[in-house]
């Protein structure tokens, strides 16, 4: 595999992130909601790495809890020589110069209060980047970049549209030439309309900027297309990890065939003919997830020894990685 | 910004215009004869001196007749003019023995004088530990302030006052009540000391005289605490609630992923954010400080326009009573007033819109 010659930019190794309960009068912690459990992957330097999975999968605390945005519980986080979750204060602080993100609802992420001018400014301002007119001359480059006129940098968000909303998100998070975007589903609020121009344009900048992104959806479509390998996750674990083509023609584990043959086909006859896996039941409470293979409740071809031990996210082809008994 | 100031201050005179029309509305459920007796010392044994006195002053015409007469005054032939709030007649109060423009002169100060005592520190401190407690969420600032917000939500006005008389006054004897001691009073109103602002603590320093500043305070104090400790208890809950909702919303999170120090995030993103309500709950508590005042003047024998306005109103002295519910509803319209502007330069999208 090409990959292997890649330079690794973000190593994840073992992450955890578990969020107390507490209970009753004294807020004893009655447990814990295993959001991400453990999961391991590679990102490579100019690569897109589609993060996938149901609602609540653990996907968006995934990509926060890499940003360090949530402390994690367990687990090593390599990021440009350093041990992220290791580091504290200022010198997280400074990291955070090199990876941004790009978050999901454009409406919510920027500061009503503040001008567009300020919201791609500040980063300039606090890591001490440019000063005074220069952040003004930056920001109306960086609003040229993503398709906004610059002369709207002195205007509010609540006057901008969804998608130019978004495009200032991008502005603000390509600020400081950050090497690596964290784009937690970036597309799924806006119109479809917008949403291929806002994936156009995160491509370009991906071009022009060797950018490395971790793309979160749950939108397989948009993942194939932007993505150049493809992560499934399920109930706070990543089941199965491959190239995108590999992942679309051949998946391995049982889910991942499931979300497959989800995605509707535009052809009637096509459609029909194929085989269609549906799931049954709902998804486990990740506060209290199924021993052995968390996916074992749903799986169509389930054993006892899917009950009895975790399987192994082991990789049984070259670059493709799955956790699942069954795969031989 | 400039033109919403100028359109809302457009809408001043019509707010004033409105509440000149309900308060002399109230006035017209009374007969000409009883109008007639809120106006007259000693009513006249002379049964003829009556028709003439209500034809005189047009009490007999229709009601908007007497409005205009109540706002514009009347004009007599020589240009003389009788009356007219417009013009700063608010007519003669009884129970005060003074005309009512002078009482609301003379009172108004030691209301206002107790009311920026007891709202500094609340909007100051109140709003700052609001917002530890809910950046410290389920600390023990945050414990004590829920607590505190509960007790000083249920506590009454005039329970608290009582109590506190009772304590420091009867019992300790630390804090009397009324406004400043005998041997001050003579000074403060004497031609030495000069009134700059009319706020005696304010002029005690302006003076130099610290001794005066200190008397002052003294007899401030429990009326302070007890017209304040319910805003306290509001505005802590208030801003800790509304800054627990905002550090929950995603710019909050996307500060934090630029690099923003916490301090900045706190301070810089998300509370001025959470001061909308706060904002809002200025304005109704200006309300709520011009109803303390009654009680808390009442219990502490201050002499504000809450006190002026009880004894008005328990001596049946109506003509100061229209005197202060207009001045009552000018201060509430100035407050609204104040209130809308905060509300547009703290909020960009209403400045818009």
């Amino acid at each position: 595999m090409s990959n292997n010659n890649a330079e690794i930019l973000l190593k994840v190794e073992d992450l955890k992130m578990h969020f107390p309960i507490y209970r009753g009068v004294f807020q004893r912690q009655v447990g814990a909601v295993r959001a991400v459990d453990g999961i391991s992957f590679d990102v490579y330097r100019g690569e897109t790495l589609g993060l996938v999975g149901e609602s609540g999968c653990g996907k968006s605390t995934t990509g926060r809890t890499i940003l360090q945005l949530y402390k994690p519980t367990d687990g090593q986080i390599h990021f440009e020589g350093a041990d992220l979750v290791t580091l504290h204060g200022e010198e997280m602080r400074r990291m955070r110069r090199k990876m941004q993100m790009i978050f999901q609802d454009p409406y919510a992420s920027l500061n009503p209060r503040m001008t567009v001018e300020q919201i791609v400014g500040e980063p300039l301002m606090v890591h001490n980047v440019a000063t005074g007119k220069e952040i003004e001359e930056r920001v109306k480059h960086l609003l040229e970049l993503v398709g906004l006129n610059p002369a709207f940098s002195t205007r509010y968000p609540h006057e901008f549209s969804g998608g130019q909303r978004q495009r200032v998100g991008v502005a603000r998070a390509l600020a400081l030439q950050p090497s690596f975007i964290i784009c937690d589903e970036p597309i799924s609020a806006l119109d479809v309309s917008i949403q291929a121009q806002v994936v156009n344009l995160l491509e370009e900048l991906q071009e022009q900027f060797n950018l490395t992104y971790l793309f979160i959806a749950h939108d397989l479509s948009m993942v194939r297309h932007i993505s150049k390998r493809v992560a499934v996750m399920y109930l706070g674990v990543i089941v199965e990890l491959t190239d995108r083509d590999e992942l679309y023609s051949s998946p391995l584990h049982p889910y991942t065939q499931a979300l497959l043959s989800a995605v509707p086909i535009p052809d009637p006859l096509l459609d029909a003919q194929r085989k269609r896996t549906i799931l049954e039941g709902d998804v486990p409470s990740p506060a209290n997830p199924p021993s052995g293979c968390r996916f074992r409740t749903r799986c169509p071809i389930a054993q006892s020894l899917c009950a009895e031990s975790r399987p192994e996210f082991r990789e049984v082809k070259p670059g493709h990685f799955v956790a699942c008994h069954l795969v031989k | 910004m400039i033109n919403y100031i100028i359109r809302r201050l457009l809408l001043v005179p019509l707010l004033l215009f409105g509440v000149t029309i309900l308060i002399f509305g109230m006035l017209s459920f009374l007969q000409p004869v009883e109008r007639l007796a809120l106006y007259m010392r000693d009513f006249p044994k002379n049964e003829k001196v009556v028709p003439a006195l209500i034809a005189k002053y047009d009490l007999d015409k229709p009601i908007y007749v007497q409005y205009w007469n109540w706002l514009w005054g009347k004009v007599d032939e020589t240009g003389k003019r009788d009356g007219g709030i417009l013009f700063g007649n608010f007519g003669y109060s009884r129970s005060a023995s003074q005309p009512v423009v002078e009482l609301i002169q003379r009172r108004f100060p030691a209301t206002l004088e107790l009311t920026i005592w007891a709202v500094a520190p609340v909007v100051l401190v109140g709003i700052w530990l609001g917002v530890q407690a809910a950046v410290h969420h389920n600390g023990w600032i945050d414990q004590a302030a829920r607590i505190f917000s509960i007790v000083g939500t249920s506590f009454p006005t005039f329970v608290f006052g009582l109590l506190m008389l009772m304590i420091f006054y009867a019992n300790l004897q630390w804090f009397p009540p009324g406004r400043l001691s005998d041997e001050f009073s003579k000074i403060v109103e004497s031609a030495t000391f000069h009134r700059y602002t009319t706020l005696i603590t304010f002029d005690a320093l302006l003076n130099g005289r610290f001794d005066i500043f200190l008397d002052a305070l003294r007899h401030l104090i429990m009326p302070i605490l007890t017209l304040s400790y319910i805003n306290w208890a509001t505005f802590l809950r208030v801003t800790r609630g509304s800054m627990l909702e905002t550090l929950r919303m995603e710019y909050v999170t996307t500060a934090r992923a630029k690099g923003l120090p916490e301090r900045d995030v706190i301070y810089k993103h998300a509370q001025p954010n959470a001061m909308l309500p706060v904002v809002t709950l200025a304005g109704f508590s200006v309300v709520g400080l011009l109803a303390g005042a009654v009680i808390t003047e009442t219990v502490f024998n201050y002499p504000g326009i809450g006190s002026a306005a009880v004894r008005a109103a328990t001596s049946l002295d109506v003509v100061a009573m229209l005197g202060f519910a207009l001045f009552d509803g000018f201060i509430l319209i100035v407050a609204a007033l104040v209130v809308d502007i905060l509300y547009a330069l703290v909020d960009p999208r209403v400045r818009l819109s």
